[in-house]
């Protein structure tokens, strides 16, 4: 009892720290917004490449490829022109590439003549360049197929493993959210931790090492503040992602009790780099440090165990690949590591109690001499 | 505790960190419902002393015991009796004064806290600065604040880490009559001080230390009598000579040195200073002469020649 008064009293002193820096507050929300955008133009800058398209035939069956084209994987965003305006946009760096349906396409494809399609492409990139060459054939077959062209035979029949299709964006703004938990609750975590032990600040920690308190309820008071700073913040980015990205979480409990663990566990995690540090101008790096490439080596783009078995077993250091497993099923339904959720949460709640532990026991530590 | 025990009694105390001996055999006591003061140059042990009093720092060997109670089997409860002024103050500079003391309230379970911190508030003269954001405050005013804080669990002994650096004299002067207050009330006190003037104005005795030993534990009277009183004096310069001379003859002079400005000597009291400065008159015509109680590095020098060399 007497341990929760102290915990409550800490978690008031932190929040009254907190709201007298509005500009920090007002900050820290838009840093997690701003992940969520950042995130989400990964998928969106590499889904829609602007191309010209120079369709010198107007046939039927040109307007035939045009559809096909649009519909190709890693779709293009076509942009009919003319070829003129269509090379000076290329050299400009406008375009990503250049096709040509050249005049009399429609009656060579009608008496299944070859017919050639000039690609113009700004290989600047051999990632651009790869696409292109990617998306044409699978244009090309799917046109032939409509038109009932003899020769083109390839047809690729799918068989679903999930019920349900989930777009680039929508598994990307999950990823996010696991990085908005773990930057925003890492650091918030760190630096309501961080301030006592700052020189500078005056070692306030002497305050409550001279009490008849252990460390373990301050620091815990600190942290239930800081959480729920985070989990405000984290919940911002949640309804951005639900109205400004029509992503909605499959199951809602589900979605908000995984965000809202994320952001408990994260919060430890930043404290106990916070009492290990002791010092803000290194560990607010430290934690961004950390949290981008436990980010990208966690799943953040597709399940990890797609890219490799090196990556994958790297990226069980992470705590964000366990944090996105647990989202990534809550808001989607999907599996994203060969470890069932449980495991996930359990592992991720170990993290937390093994940091709350070592930031104890750091707490209690003295300055070195 | 017994009526006779120390409030404070460390035994053979030594701590060592590294190479470097922070408190080296410290044997030390203070009695019940005086105040302390401990001194010495920096890298003494002052400050070893006080993190080994407030539990931040266990020595390697010896004996601490603070209000009858073993400090390293019972820390917790020691807390409790315990109010520590730090010499950081440690006080949370972007919030209020009394949000600062509500905090610290709830960790000592202070009863009735809301009124215990107006009270003290008002002792310290921040009534009306209460809900002031302490970033705000002078450094006086947060050492007055810090003070309150200290003995808002109304404690048996005070420890006072310099608890005048860095402030004014206005609040050099409230803080000195604070400490009398609380010595009045039969409180105990410890402080550590870098100011003759501040040991001699509040302290019943003063702790001497060097290199984490005891140099003297004597009453600031009888360590401002150990060094003596200063006493500079100027000549023309062919009369130094002279001066010198009548100096090194003078047998109330205990010692003396050449200085750009003249002469400084140490005599033992006021009256043999005015005797001295009389019979120097009659020998060469003095162009000034001043007397001056003698301050710590003076007082040291006299304790420890070889030390302070």
């Amino acid at each position: 009892m007497r341990d929760a008064r102290v915990a409550w009293a800490s978690a008031r002193l932190e929040w009254q720290h907190l709201g007298r820096d509005r500009l920090f507050l007002l900050c820290t929300l838009l840093a997690v917004v701003n992940f969520i955008v950042v995130v989400s133009l990964f998928g969106l800058t590499g889904s829609h490449a602007p191309t010209a398209l120079i369709d010198e035939d107007g046939g039927p069956y040109a307007r035939q490829f045009v559809s096909a084209l649009e519909q190709a994987h890693h779709s293009f965003r076509l942009e009919p022109m003319s070829a003129a305006a269509a090379l000076r946009a290329l050299r400009d760096g406008r375009l990503v590439a250049a096709i040509t349906i050249p005049a009399g396409f429609s009656d060579g494809a009608a008496s299944g003549a070859i017919v050639p399609i000039r690609v113009d492409v700004d290989n600047v990139d051999i990632d651009l360049t790869d696409d292109v060459q990617r998306a044409l054939p699978s244009a090309i077959v799917a046109f032939g197929t409509a038109i009932g062209v003899s020769g083109v035979h390839v047809h690729a029949e799918e068989h679903d493993l999930l019920a349900h299709d989930t777009d680039y964006i929508p598994y990307l703004v999950v990823s996010g959210l696991a990085l908005d938990a773990l930057v925003v609750a890492g650091v918030l975590g760190a630096l309501v931790l961080v301030r006592d032990f700052e020189p500078a600040a005056g070692r306030v920690d002497k305050l409550w090492r001279l009490a008849p308190v252990g460390p373990a309820a301050v620091l815990l008071g600190r942290l239930l503040a800081a959480a729920t700073v985070a989990a405000v913040a984290v919940g911002l980015t949640f309804v951005v992602v639900v109205l400004g990205y029509h992503v909605s979480p499959r199951s809602l409990p589900q979605a908000l009790g995984a965000l809202l663990a994320c952001v408990l566990i994260f919060t430890c995690l930043g404290g106990l780099l916070g009492v290990v540090v002791r010092r803000t101008q290194a560990v607010v790096p430290l934690v961004f440090g950390l949290a981008m490439p436990f980010y990208l080596d966690s799943g953040a783009l597709e399940p990890a165990r797609l890219d490799g078995e090196r990556v994958w077993q790297i990226a069980h250091l992470s705590p964000a690949y366990y944090a996105i497993g647990v989202l990534e099923r809550a808001f989607h339904g999907l599996q994203v590591t060969p470890e069932p959720v449980s495991v996930d949460l359990l592992v991720l709640a170990g993290c937390a109690a093994a940091g709350l532990l070592a930031a104890g026991m750091a707490a209690r530590r003295g300055q070195p001499r | 505790m017994a009526a006779h025990e120390p409030a404070v009694s460390l035994e053979n105390v030594t701590c060592q960190f590294k190479r470097r001996r922070a408190l080296n055999g410290l044997t030390l006591q203070a009695e019940r419902g005086a105040v302390l003061g401990i001194v010495g140059p920096n890298g003494a042990g002052k400050t070893t002393l006080v993190d080994v009093l407030c539990g931040f720092v266990r020595p390697n060997s010896g004996r601490v015991s603070m209000l009858g109670l073993d400090a390293a089997r019972r820390p917790h409860a020691l807390r409790r009796r315990i109010g520590v002024l730090p010499q950081e103050t440690a006080l949370y500079a972007e919030i209020s004064a009394a949000q600062n003391l509500r905090f610290a309230a709830a960790l000592y379970d202070v009863p009735h806290a809301r009124d215990r911190i107006a009270a003290l508030l008002r002792l310290v003269g921040l009534a009306e600065r209460a809900n002031d954001v302490v970033r705000t405050f002078s450094g006086g005013m947060q050492r007055r604040l810090a003070l309150a804080r200290a003995l808002l669990h109304d404690p048996e002994l005070l420890i006072l880490d310099e608890p005048t650096v860095g402030i004014d004299v206005d609040a050099r002067h409230a803080i000195w009559e604070h400490v009398r207050g609380l010595r009045a009330q039969g409180r105990t006190v410890l402080l550590t001080t870098n100011y003759l003037d501040e040991a001699e104005a509040l302290c019943d005795r003063v702790a001497m230390l060097h290199d984490g030993r005891l140099l003297s534990d004597d009453t600031p009277a009888a360590l401002i009598a150990r060094a003596g009183r200063r006493l500079e004096l100027s000549c023309a310069a062919a009369d130094e000579e002279r001066l010198a001379a009548f100096l090194r003859a003078n047998p109330a002079v205990r010692r003396h040195e050449r200085t750009a400005a003249g002469f400084v000597a140490y005599v033992a009291e006021q009256a043999a200073a005015e005797s001295v400065v009389r019979q120097a008159l009659a020998i060469v015509p003095l162009e000034r002469f001043q007397t001056r109680a003698p301050d710590l590095a003076e007082i040291f020098h006299a304790i420890a020649p070889d030390m302070a060399a």
